[in-house]
């Protein structure tokens, strides 16, 4: 498999180091999820590795070539944020045709793909809805549509379900992993739920407490049963939030 | 409610006098002999002009100073103490100073409207500037939108209430002043035809025009306003 994103040794100080040294490789196809006790960066690195923000030390490569925050135009990065950042002056279809605009397409090709992933989100017979009148799980559903819509080389998903009640938040995993699997698209996707994590990614991405490196990859491939995944994933936080717990109490 | 308030309207009217309180019913009729007459649409006509011109400015000018305050942040600070200078300063001194400036002519009610105007329309503006969701213009980022797409699609969308809410308020300020500062110096207009019937004591007269104003005032909010404001919020 080709390898789609290269974290090398990328680190992050705003004052205080958050971000020590972070590196892994995501393989084209694959369902990411980044986990790690609260505060240790994860949301940073996901905008570092979407070129919103420059990182401290080291580099991303997306396709062999490097992001860089400054090279917006070299990028092509779907993000779906914490909330659904749709506009609400725009029905749901204006809202995803708008960010087709910089692809360079016809407004009837627009509208045409707007509509082909709303669907896809299950979100046919709503086009036409303002955001204000449709539950958050369906905005959500729409960004994920806009995310997708411009077909992008990585989708990156900042707990993006954070903000949904628990039913919600199960059927938007199950959506969202029927999603990838009938796209096939690269998804990175931030959590700090290991439930929602061993739900979902193909490959689990543990951080470590702050400054944060990578703590451990696990393959969840199926091999691993489930409920002893989520143990080991829930020791693994606890003995972080220990260690960051002790570390500010020697500060 | 309105039969009582027309009642001891009447009544005081009767026990004072047409001179000091004119009787409902004589400043109906004399709304009909200016409508008739066709003295009516001058003096509204010669008014709205001032306005059109005094108020549109400050329009303008607001939506530059909007602008501003978008695009550089020491504009803003700049822009914002202005605005509290000329938010705390009275008609009056404006009127004084217009007179000095540009002597009995139209430009004194065009400026004092200008000034009087300006700051009502321009903090409604750069209050809807500063207020245009930060985390939407990342979201442009990161879907490349173009500034200019950011902004016709983001910034306008989000400030625009803001302006028809600062427009509206400024439009009946504009009246308002602009009335007043026709005592002074011209010779047409809804203030100067107010101040010369109260010379020549037609206290119905004053009356007449001041049912002129408020009415003018209520069409413009009914015809102008009212559906811009639910054009705007129709996705809410």
């Amino acid at each position: 498999m080709a390898v789609k994103l290269e974290v090398q040794a990328v680190g992050k100080d705003f004052l205080i180091p958050v971000i020590d040294s972070v590196s892994f490789q995501v393989e084209a196809g694959e369902f990411v999820c980044l986990l790690g006790p609260n505060g240790c960066g994860k949301t940073t690195l996901l905008r570092i590795l979407g070129g919103l923000e420059p990182p401290s030390r080291g580099q991303v490569r997306l396709d062999g070539r490097p992001v860089q925050a400054e090279r917006r135009h070299e990028r092509h990065v779907g993000v779906v944020f914490q909330e659904d950042r749709l506009l609400p002056w725009l029905s749901l279809r204006d809202n995803v045709a708008l960010v087709l605009k910089p692809l360079g397409l016809e407004r009837g090709a627009r509208e045409t793909r707007a509509a082909g992933y709303l669907a896809l989100a299950g979100l046919q017979g709503f086009e036409g809805y303002y955001p204000g009148r449709v539950s958050g799980g369906m905005r959500q559903r729409a960004a994920i549509a806009r995310a997708l819509a411009i077909e992008p080389d990585v989708l990156l998903m900042d707990e993006p379900f954070g903000a949904l009640d628990a039913q919600n938040r199960r059927i938007m995993q199950q959506e969202v992993r029927r999603i990838w699997a009938e796209t096939g698209r690269t998804i990175l996707f931030v959590t700090h739920s290991i439930e929602e994590a061993a739900a979902i990614g193909t490959t689990l991405i543990m951080l470590s407490a702050r400054p944060s490196r990578v703590r451990a990859v696990i393959r969840n491939d199926g091999s691993q049963e489930r409920g002893k995944l989520i143990d080991d994933l829930t020791t693994m936080v606890m003995e972080e939030v220990e260690r960051q717990q002790g570390a500010e109490g020697r500060r | 409610m309105l039969a009582l308030v027309l009642a001891a309207w009447t009544l005081l009217s009767r026990r004072y006098g047409a001179y000091v309180l004119p009787a409902p019913w004589s400043v109906v009729t004399g709304f009909g002999e200016i409508v008739r007459s066709g003295e009516i649409w001058g003096h509204s006509a010669a008014s709205l002009s001032r306005i059109a011109i005094g108020f549109g400015s400050a329009v303008v000018a607001s939506l530059l100073m909007g602008l501003g305050a978008f695009v550089s942040r020491t504009a803003r600070g700049v822009v914002d103490d202005l605005l509290a200078i000329l938010n705390s300063t009275s008609v009056f001194v404006w009127i004084v100073i217009s007179l000095i400036w540009f002597g009995l002519s139209n430009w004194a009610p065009i400026f004092t409207t200008f000034m009087i105007t300006l700051p009502v329309v321009a903090s409604n503006l750069v209050e809807g500037v500063a207020s245009v969701d930060r985390r939407l213009l990342e979201m442009g980022e990161v879907y490349r939108l173009s500034p200019r797409e950011q902004f016709t699609a983001i910034v306008i969308p989000s400030t625009l209430p803001y302006l028809v809410a600062g427009m509206k308020v400024g439009f009946g300020l504009a009246l308002k002043v602009s009335v007043v500062a026709e005592i002074f110096g011209v010779t047409s207009g809804i203030g100067y035809v107010m101040n010369y019937s109260r010379e020549i004591l037609a206290t119905r007269m004053v009356f007449v025009w001041a049912l002129v104003m408020i009415l003018i005032m209520f069409a413009t909010d009914k015809v102008l306003f009212d559906p811009l404001n639910r054009r705007l919020s129709r996705w809410r």
